[in-house]
């Protein structure tokens, strides 16, 4: 892992820039929905097994990426949430992101 | 932005392509059908679709489990389609239609699963949700149950039999309900707690929930009375890392036969449940005790109460990205004070494992492709009280194996 730039959480505004990591938690859990502006949040990650979202969920949200995409099954099976939008690519995410009023995702440092 | 909107719309056309499962472009495209985020300004409607389509296969060395099993059953079907709209960031409107086919003890084919709205409000700097849901409501209880049909969602291919009844009649009573469900969440750090209540109308005339209610098989008649309550407390630490959860079901219902000669009644059951889970990286493990007891009055006799109990361990381990085993006990007991079902056997004048099951099971599944898994599993039982009378008339007439193995093999696609 040594060397490897880490990941860093990503909002085309800077305005996830402060939060903390049990409120990013309930971010990418997609219990927290809009941001205090009341602007609807809108969460992009990378595919499960993608390096990146492995290193985000366990040192930004100290989660397994197996307890986010538990979570997120529970939600969309029963109807009580949306999940995140999978983008293939660290660029497409800084892309989407930027580009998305409310974007949340993360890139690398 | 607008000058964004011609690359974001080649994005969007580059991931459809791009999407891993060309092997099937009807799964292709309906991946690409979620929207909203990809729209440009902050007043549009999130909105996705999603799915999934598993069929089982089930061999038994003898009694029958999801049609007849004893030869090898395909009769084991989940199919679901289900949408999602977020009108506001805080109003969601869902619904879910479900085919469900498991031989005998599911006769319904298609059912509405779940049509609801979801509002919910945020206090003290967003530590606190408050929330309410309305229409044909997913039962919260235990650690499964709400989206029990999803094999994703499940341990293994059969849940454990003990808690959550998929061959007897009370499954279609459990699933899902009529009414309202206010919740609320708090969040401290790391800690979260959750609490939920609910009061809904049960699809208790549905399926055999009236039979098993009354304990008259095929009893015609209709099933009344006040709504079920229910309530679930959960704690949560460090997002699901360490889970401790409390439900409880609480039945209070009138059946008003609807045949000649066959008496009302009425049912009181009171069904708690503890859960426990602890997850670490590479293992899961898990338990979960409850028990039902159930008063039944009228019926043109003495009121007769008793209370069954339901209890499993068990744990997971992922090998890899890709696959994961399972290992579980799991222990009915149709009276928990009387474990061996001795004096239950004398009187209702049948077998001793009528009243029992012991069931140990062993599986294993694979993601062999992103978003298709097949899961295999091998189950050895002792006992046959979860087993249903649809699917083993001989269990009427005193028959039925007291020891019999069961193997399931399951393969599904999600979207």
């Amino acid at each position: 892992m040594a060397g490897e730039p880490g990941p860093r959480v990503f909002s085309a505004d800077g305005r996830a820039d402060s939060l903390s990591a049990d409120t990013l938690r309930e971010i990418f859990f997609m219990r927290l929905t809009s941001w205090p502006d009341g602007t609807p949040i809108r969460v992009f990650v990378l595919p499960d097994k993608h390096p990146l979202h492995v290193r985000f969920s366990k040192e930004i949200l100290g989660v397994y990426p197996f307890q986010l995409r538990a979570a997120w099954d529970r939600l969309v099976f029963s109807g009580t949430g949306l999940i995140p939008h999978v983008v293939e690519t660290i660029g497409e995410m800084r892309e989407r992101v930027r580009v998305t009023p409310g974007g949340i995702g993360y890139v690398e440092k | 932005m607008l000058r964004n909107r011609g690359r974001l719309r080649m994005g969007l056309i580059r991931r459809i392509v791009d999407t891993r499962t060309v092997a099937c472009p009807l799964a292709a495209a309906l991946l690409s059908l979620s929207g909203g985020a990809e729209a440009l300004d902050s007043s549009t409607i999130d909105w996705q679709l999603h799915g999934f389509a598993s069929q089982g296969f089930t061999y038994t060395t003898s009694n029958q489990v999801f049609g007849a099993s004893r030869g090898g059953s395909l009769d084991f079907t989940e199919i679901g389609v289900n949408g999602s709209v977020r009108l506001l960031p805080n109003l969601l409107f869902s619904a879910q239609g479900l085919f469900r086919n498991a031989g005998g003890s599911d006769r319904e084919d298609f059912r509405l699963d779940f049509a609801q709205v979801d509002y919910n409000g945020t206090f003290l700097d967003s530590a606190l949700t408050l929330g309410l849901r309305a229409g044909r409501v997913k039962i919260p209880f235990g650690l499964y149950n709400d989206t029990r049909d999803v094999v994703w969602t499940r341990p293994s291919v059969i849940l454990p039999q003990s808690v959550y009844y998929d061959t007897l009649g009370l499954r279609q009573a459990m699933i899902s309900a009529d009414g309202g469900l206010l919740y609320s969440r708090y969040n401290w750090g790391d800690h979260r707690f959750n609490l939920e209540f609910m009061v809904a109308e049960p699809q208790d005339d549905t399926g055999d929930a009236t039979g098993f209610l009354t304990g008259r098989l095929d009893a015609s008649g209709r099933m009344e009375g006040r709504p079920l309550f229910l309530g679930r407390a959960v704690y949560e630490w460090m997002g699901g890392r360490a889970r401790a959860m409390f439900s409880v079901v609480d039945l209070d219902r009138d059946f008003n036969s609807g045949a000649p000669g066959l008496e009302s009644g009425k049912i009181q059951a009171l069904y708690p449940l503890f859960s426990l889970q602890y997850n670490a990286e590479r293992w899961s493990l898990t338990a979960e005790y409850g028990w039902v007891n159930t008063r039944r009055s009228g019926f043109g006799d003495v009121p007769v109460e008793t209370t069954s109990e339901g209890f499993y361990v068990q744990g997971e381990y992922r090998l890899s990205e890709d696959w994961s085993a399972v290992l579980r006990y799991d222990v009915f007991h149709a009276d928990r004070d009387d474990r061996s079902g001795r004096s239950l056997a004398r009187r209702n004048n049948q077998p001793r494992h009528r009243f029992y099951a012991r069931d140990l099971a062993v599986g294993l599944r694979w993601e062999f492709v992103s978003n298709w898994m097949v899961a295999a599993e091998y189950h050895n039982v002792d006992g046959t009280a979860w087993l249903s009378p649809h699917d083993n008339s001989d269990l009427l007439k005193g028959g039925g194996d007291p020891h019999w193995d069961l193997f399931s093999l399951m393969v599904s696609f999600r979207f």
